[in-house]
């Protein structure tokens, strides 16, 4: 079992930041259940599925794992598991809003950089939620790669879009006019 | 010898059309005719009667056209009849001709040919024709200026027009008399419209629609009568027809507002007769109720009182339904505007279902007291026609609950068999889970009342000279949700009741009992001076009042300490009892209207009434203060959640598979009968959902839900 501690220390070998996103891409290929540990068996898997098995090789082969993390086919699911990955009670559903904005930074802040800064804009003034679920999460992904912005022509509210996103774009056409 | 035959029955035909028939034989001649068919010289026979017959027609040709004036249609008639006989007497003649040698020549038969002839060379000669039109076009044109004509001589040249042939008749007289009358009326609509009123220019139009229709009737062929008739309500209704209905001042508004029953159905019948007639009156009658209703809505003054603004709902739709009644047919596409109109407009004010409650809670106190079983349903049908249109009849049920129970409570309900009955149409109208708790109230009553009967039976000896008690025990979830307040009861009277509490419990094991203080009442006699008086009042002015047995001089603290009463309450009592005129059993130092918390309170012993009971409670029902309002409104949005979380839930365990879009068509259709639900919160709803795995978003398509057994 790597502790939290044990993962900072694997992070300097790897010469890279631990609130880099490419430790998160690492869990995912491990399929981690737990945020800051790793089990024994997680990182046999995760070592031999990027046949490594040195800290050189693991550090040479995270930028194949970016890649392949970043294939579209991948990513949904890789986004998906970034929010799972950071419930840390058993029974807990929905992540606060602090977290989720240095989340969404993290996970989409490069590819969505606008939509991205807008949102959190969003999520950091309004009043009205103190937490987002699953459901709003992957909503807000299907929303970048479907609507175009920042016009929004293509978005309709009368369609099952979350309630959220609804008051995002808005939030966002009101500022604009 | 055939010549001989021939110059026979030429002479005889001259003899016929100058009328000496007296010297022929009809044997004789007939048998002339026979022979000459017979001996094959029908052919012979045959242009001999059309050159003998044109020739004679010439002549009488000249005759007409030479008459002056009214002569001329005298003497067409005169010698078309003649024409007639002879050509009869002609034919009776030529019968065998016309039997064998005219069919198998394919000849015209010798009446139709006599016929004809007169066509051709009397009424289509170049002097006749034009001539006869005119002249029978004038004469219409006179009876229409008001004068008498000689209308048994028009149908006769008429019916002539019409024996010569079905297209002699419409081209000769009956288009250029549409094309005249069309001019005609196009131009007295105009004179009219410019001089009259509305009630006026209808009156006219229908005047003039039914001159033409006797017209026909009179003199004219049957067929022309619905062409004629559609030229007059062309000219003098379908082109006017906005303009008349929006005639200033006497207008459709206008007699709508005024009951001119007679007018409006004037323009009904007439309007019904020309396309979107119908659809004009209506839509401008759909405006102006929507405005009237609009109006009355948001009139700050009208909705002080809400019994006044039901009452004047009430009269609104009794004066339009009289009018549909009396003027429009009771035609239903009326009767749907007047309807969708009230549901447009009760529905903008948001109190509506309020007031409407307070109008009912009205009727039952005072409102139907000594009416007859029958006039109490009539006025019961209305409200609950006035509860049909509601959309958020769920509003409506609450306060309607929080009425009753007042009602209830105080024993102010006029008669319980209306309460019942309202009851039953509500449930008629919305089914058993709208009226099943309403039920349970009456329940709770009478067996409150078994129960306060057996308490002083077994109890009766024990409480002796103390207060005499009677509670209503209410179950719970069937009387409206009351927040339990604090209250300190006088000693005596918390004796009696626990008295009662444990009574109660002791046959009741398993449940518990909570004071409801502020929904109580009670009766003290009081001694000011040397008058005594009995004073009828609220559980809590009665704990406020008792202090006053033990002290004077009380503080508003001091009486806040003793009494535990929650404060606004506390002011709304002390207020009713030392500042209402007439009610003023308390004294009050500073004398101000409004109750301060530096106040002192005394008993005030100069305190008098005509009346021996005085009532000084407060538990009517009124109108909810802004506060109260949206307390209301809130609970109302909260119990609507649940609502429509099971119709999500049971439509979509139906249908397994739905879009976003119909859901939210379907949920809406669901509650209709309770209410209008918001689409947001729907949505809301269903994400809700979501979270809580009752329903999943479709992994391949987003746009679908999915229900999850």
């Amino acid at each position: 079992m790597i502790d939290p501690e044990g993962i900072e220390y694997l992070c300097s070998d790897l010469e890279v930041e631990h609130t880099d996103v490419r430790i998160l891409m690492l869990a995912w290929k491990m399929q981690a259940e737990k945020q800051g540990y790793f089990t024994l068996e997680e990182w046999r898997k995760g070592l031999k599925a990027l046949r490594a098995d040195t800290i050189v090789k693991l550090k040479k082969a995270l930028p194949e794992l970016e890649n392949e993390v970043r294939r579209p086919s991948n990513y949904v699911d890789f986004y998906s598991y970034a929010f799972r990955y950071c419930l840390t009670e058993e029974k807990q559903k929905s992540i606060d809003i602090e977290s989720i904005c240095e989340l969404l930074e993290l996970v989409l802040g490069s590819q969505y950089h606008q939509q991205v800064d807008m949102f959190i804009q969003y999520l950091k003034t309004q009043i009205d939620y103190k937490v987002i679920n699953m459901d709003q999460w992957m909503g807000f992904y299907r929303f970048c790669n479907e609507i175009s912005f920042p016009d929004f022509n293509n978005y309709d509210e009368e369609l099952a879009w979350p309630l959220i996103l609804d008051n995002f774009v808005e939030w966002v056409k009101s500022k604009q006019s | 010898m055939l010549k001989k035959i021939w110059k026979i029955l030429e002479q005889s035909i001259h003899e016929i059309y100058n009328h000496n028939t007296r010297g022929l034989s009809f044997e004789e001649l007939y048998r002339n005719a026979y022979n000459m068919v017979l001996h094959k010289f029908g052919e012979k026979l045959y242009s001999g009667l059309v050159s003998t017959m044109t020739s004679h027609l010439k002549e009488i040709a000249l005759s007409i056209e030479a008459s002056q004036g009214a002569l001329f249609l005298e003497e067409l008639d005169r010698k078309w009849t003649e024409h007639n006989k002879a050509l009869q007497m002609i034919r009776d003649i030529l019968m065998y001709m016309d039997r064998t040698f005219i069919p198998s020549t394919h000849r015209t038969p010798v009446h139709e040919l006599g016929l004809n002839l007169w066509r051709d060379n009397i009424v289509h000669t170049v002097k006749i024709q034009v001539r006869l039109k005119d002249t029978l076009l004038e004469l219409v044109q006179k009876e229409r200026g008001g004068e008498v004509i000689n209308r048994g001589l028009m149908r006769n040249i008429v019916k002539m027009l019409m024996d010569l042939g079905s297209s002699v008749y419409q081209e000769d007289f009956e288009k250029p008399f549409l094309a005249v009358s069309a001019d005609f009326y196009r131009g007295e609509s105009q004179l009219f419209i410019e001089s009259c009123d509305c009630g006026n220019y209808l009156k006219k139009a229908e005047k003039r629609l039914n001159e033409e229709i006797e017209r026909v009737a009179h003199y004219l062929d049957a067929r022309s009568e619905v062409k004629i008739t559609n030229v007059v309500e062309k000219e003098m209704i379908e082109s006017q027809m906005t303009r008349l209905v929006q005639m200033e001042n006497s207008g459709l508004v206008n007699m709508l507002v005024d009951d001119k029953y007679e007018d409006l159905g004037r323009m009904y019948n007439l309007f019904r007769r020309v396309p979107n007639g119908l659809t004009s009156i209506r839509d401008v009658m759909t405006v102006h109720l929507r405005e009237t209703g609009r109006h009355l809505v948001s009139d700050g003054e009208r909705l002080k009182d809400p019994v006044d603004f039901v009452q004047r709902l009430l009269h609104i739709k009794d004066k339009h339904d009289k009018i549909i009644n009396l003027a429009f047919n009771n035609d239903k596409m009326f009767q749907n505007a007047l309807n969708s109109s009230f549901e447009y407009f009760i529905n903008l004010n948001t109190r509506s279902p309020e007031f409407i409650s307070l109008f009912v809670d009205d009727k039952l106190r005072k409102g139907l007291k000594g009416v007859s079983e029958e006039d109490v349903e009539i006025v019961l049908d209305k409200v609950m026609m006035l509860f049909r249109y509601l959309q958020e009849k769920d509003v409506f049920e609450k306060y309607y609950k929080q009425h009753l129970a007042k009602r209830l409570l105080s024993a102010k309900s006029v008669s319980e068999d209306a309460e019942r009955s309202l009851i039953l149409k509500l449930k008629t109208e919305c089914g058993y889970q709208f009226t099943s708790k309403l039920e349970g109230m009456f329940t709770d009553m009478k067996t409150s009342d078994d129960t306060m009967q057996g308490f002083y039976a077994a109890m009766g000896h024990e409480l002796g000279d103390g207060p005499a008690l009677a509670v209503h025990v209410l179950t719970t979830g069937s009387w409206p949700t009351q927040s339990t307040t604090t209250c300190n009861l006088p000693p005596e009277i918390l004796t009696v009741c626990n008295k009662f509490k444990t009574y109660y419990l002791g046959t009741h094991s398993g449940r518990r009992l909570t004071w409801q203080t502020n929904m109580g009442s009670a009766d003290i006699k009081a001694t000011f001076g040397r008058a005594k008086h009995e004073l009828n009042v609220s559980t809590y002015q009665m704990c406020v009042l008792m202090l006053f047995n033990n002290g004077d001089g009380l503080s508003y603290r001091e009486v806040e300490q003793a009494t535990e009463i929650p404060t606004s309450d506390l002011k709304r009592c002390l207020q009713s009892l030392a500042c209402a005129k007439g009610k003023n059993v308390l004294r009050k130092e500073p004398m101000s209207k409004d109750i301060g918390e530096d106040d002192t309170f005394f008993f005030n012993d100069k305190f008098s009434s005509k009346f021996y009971k005085v009532k000084i409670g407060t538990v009517v029902a009124q109108k909810e203060s802004e506060p109260e309002k949206q307390e209301t409104r809130q609970r109302v949005e909260e119990d609507r959640k649940p609502q429509i979380e099971a119709a999500i839930v049971r439509i979509m365990k139906a249908r397994r598979v739905l879009d976003h879009n119909n859901i939210v068509a379907e949920v809406t259709k669901q509650l209709q009968t309770r209410f209008l639900p918001n689409p947001v919160v729907i949505k809301k709803r269903i994400e809700s959902l979501i979270e809580r795995e009752f329903l999943e978003r479709d992994k391949d398509d987003r746009k679908l839900y999915r229900y999850l057994a």
